[in-house]
């Protein structure tokens, strides 16, 4: 049998594990002891060892993917074991692996899909695919069990039933043995013919025999062009794995010509996709940018950590630029507002709740601060920390990123010099934040050296207008260049 | 059971004061390769480091505010390792401890080791008076939710662990600002010498976390 290489558990607490990299791919060999694979979970990294000698025939999960413990990772095959032998033991033995194979969440890296239809949908790394054999997994019946091979691993049967089977163009692995040690019998397969006989015609004319049709259906496989080399130029179950190797090796030629893989899609990133159509198919943008001075935004925020000490997490631009938004909207209700279609007004949000876009591992959320107005800078820090953090853990709850009605998209970190995003329905606008940085700025006709930022807004017309958006951005430009509000503001409502 | 509790009894800590990164790791692959063949007993290493930079598994380059060439030019050596967690920063100030040890003398179980060192470093900075945790879902030591005072990350082959913890003790924290993803994870690192304003006796504080740590492994 194959050695079905499966998640290990390293801890009694251990629930799930990252697949960190794969250090052998499918083909190599593998002695005892080597190194195969980097697994982590929580801050603890394991080399994980092959227990067997053999070589390396699936890879199941992809480095990147996070998987239960117990999850099927990889298939060994072990010396002198053929191929077959690993099409035919897998899917006997993965019953729990089947569900498991489902939740494994791509993370950086991402699951690529090439399977036929019907083989199980399994993330493999890009070019591990050539020795891989798609395997019928769903197809059901004590009859694909892996069959009764000799020493020389051929299926068991006496030799005039071998010599019979080959004289009527049988293929053995259908064929259920009744002798000794599950031999095949000339008996079994005189009952076998008498099966085909009695089977009744196809409608459209193909002939197949009852395992291969049975297989064909499970996996939705299509059998006209499949040749048949059994019974009456039946297809049997051998020519259908032939027939799946060969579709597999012609449709990876035929996309490796445009496409190195496919990126599948999160349930996330899906909802972004229609989101952000959505938006640009009916909000019309438009857009306004302007300049801000950051030498006194940095001041003060130093000023604020110095003073807080140890007490209390360190104030970033981030917090300050929160807290500036939150004293603008509440200046300019219109801003905080929707356009709604149905009852074709403009509604006002009673709250304020700005949303933070970040990346997490290249997958984009926007949690939001809820409640905004009246809380300090260092509550907004507090809270928008608690959001980034439970983010970057992935451990966001549906209400962490709801009912935002104004966004910040900074892509400051990133050198990015001016920008501008797409607004997130059903807001009026989205702010967006470039890199802080020096520049010559001109002060009362002299070239000085200023620390600057470029702050992009995009606003929905069927909201605001030119003027009104121009004032909002004015406002978020004047309480960042003399910050001191942003510090004081809410001090007394605040931690 | 017998000759498995007297090998763990001879844990051995070694203290070697300064001692460069690459040597460093050098020195705890020796040990870990000699005790896995039965010739080295389980060994604690406490140490310090010159200044730098490693990324573990879970770092991605982002998280780094330089590139290597400019954290190089600023005085840190960077390394890549096999160590679970993201970047971390070691230097003079800090104490940093690698634990080579056979976790199937100590119940196989990763986590399980994980919450040892970690209790180990909380009963440590216990006798300074510092009331330290855990922090459920992040490994660590934690003043809060917000103040982390030791990191930890550990690799393992066979269940032989590697690298290990870092304890700040009067370290720079200025020196993890080159680690701080622009001003969102809200975290920041603080020192013993940070949190009770003055500077420690750094042999005493070795004592005390050799004491703790010879509680939880021998």
């Amino acid at each position: 049998m194959p050695k079905l290489i499966r998640m290990p558990k390293l801890s009694d607490t251990m629930e799930e594990g990252r697949l960190i990299a794969w250090r052998k791919k499918v083909g190599d060999s593998v002695k005892r002891g080597e190194v195969i694979a980097e697994i982590e979970t929580d801050k603890a990294d394991m080399e994980f060892e092959a227990y067997t000698e053999g070589v390396v025939a699936q890879i199941v999960v992809e480095a990147g993917a996070t998987v239960p413990v117990g999850t099927l990772i990889a298939v060994l095959r072990l010396p002198g074991e053929s191929e077959d032998a690993v099409s035919a033991a897998t899917p006997a033995a993965q019953p729990q692996a089947a569900p498991a194979a489902a939740p494994a969440r791509p993370a950086a890296a991402a699951a690529v899909s090439k399977a036929p239809a019907g083989a199980p949908r399994v993330a493999a790394a890009p070019g591990a695919g050539a020795a891989q054999i798609p395997l019928p997994a769903r197809v059901s019946g004590e009859r694909v069990q892996a069959p009764l091979v000799d020493d020389e691993g051929r299926i068991r049967a006496t030799p005039r039933a071998r010599r019979m089977a080959e004289e009527k163009s049988i293929d053995l692995v259908e064929v259920t043995g009744t002798g000794a040690g599950g031999a095949i019998l000339v008996a079994d397969l005189e009952a076998y013919l008498a099966e085909l006989t009695a089977q009744e015609p196809e409608a459209d004319g193909t002939r197949a025999t009852p395992l291969a049709l049975r297989m064909a259906s499970e996996t939705g496989t299509d059998l006209e062009g499949v040749k048949g080399s059994g019974p009456g130029g039946r297809i049997t179950k051998s020519d259908l794995l032939e027939h799946w190797k060969r579709e597999k090796t012609v449709g990876k030629e035929r996309e490796a010509v445009l496409f190195r893989g496919a990126l599948q899609l999160s349930q996330k990133r899906k909802a972004l996709i229609r989101n952000m159509v959505r938006s640009k198919a009916e909000a019309p943008h438009f857009y306004v940018e302007m300049d801000v001075s950051t030498d006194a935004l940095r001041e003060v925020r130093d000023q604020a950590n110095r003073d807080a000490g140890d007490k209390r997490a360190r104030l970033t631009y981030t917090h300050l630029m929160i807290k500036a938004c939150a004293l603008a909207l509440e200046k300019f209700p219109t801003v905080n507002a929707t356009f709604r279609a149905e009852e074709n007004d403009i509604a006002i949000f009673d709250a304020i709740n700005i949303g933070l876009a970040v990346d997490v591992q290249d997958e984009l959320v926007a949690p939001t601060v809820k409640d905004c107005q009246g809380k300090s800078v260092w509550q907004l820090a507090e809270e928008a920390n608690s959001l980034i953090q439970r983010a970057r853990m992935r451990k966001l709850q549906p209400a962490d990123y709801a009912d935002g009605t104004f966004t910040i998209s900074n892509l400051g970190m990133f050198g990015v010099d001016r920008f501008y995003a797409i607004i997130t329905p059903p807001q009026s606008s989205i702010l967006a934040v470039s890199a802080i940085a020096e520049r010559p700025v001109v002060r009362s006709g002299r070239i000085e050296i200023g620390t600057m930022t470029t702050l992009g807004l995009s606003v929905d017309h069927r909201v605001l207008d030119g003027v009104r958006a121009s004032q909002f951005l004015a406002e978020i430009k004047r309480l960042l260049e003399a910050p001191r509000e942003l510090v004081h503001d809410g001090q007394s409502f605040g931690s | 059971m017998m000759d498995r509790a007297s090998a763990a009894d001879s844990l051995e800590v070694l203290r070697l004061g300064h001692v460069p990164y690459a040597e460093a790791l050098a020195l705890q692959e020796d040990l870990r390769a000699r005790l896995g063949r039965g010739e080295a007993a389980e060994t604690i290493l406490l140490l310090e480091h010159p200044d730098v930079i490693t990324y573990g598994s879970a770092a991605k380059d982002g998280n780094t505010l330089q590139s290597d060439t400019d954290l190089r030019r600023l005085g840190y050596e960077v390394f890549r390792v096999n160590r679970g967690g993201d970047v971390t920063w070691h230097g003079p100030g800090q104490l940093v401890g690698y634990p080579l040890l056979d976790l199937e003398r100590h119940g196989a179980d990763v986590h399980r080791y994980l919450r040892a060192l970690e209790g180990a470093l909380i009963r440590a900075l216990a006798d300074f008076g510092i009331d330290a945790r855990r922090r459920e879902g992040y490994a660590g030591v934690w003043l809060d939710e917000r103040r982390k005072i030791a990191s930890i990350g550990v690799g393992l082959r066979r269940w032989l662990t590697l690298h290990g913890f870092a304890l700040n003790v009067n370290c720079d924290l200025a020196r993890f600002d080159v680690i701080v993803p622009c001003g969102l994870s809200g975290v920041r690192m603080v020192s013993m010498a940070s949190v009770l304003g003055h500077d420690l006796d750094f042999a005493r504080v070795t004592d005390c976390v050799e004491d703790a740590l010879r509680k939880a492994f021998a």
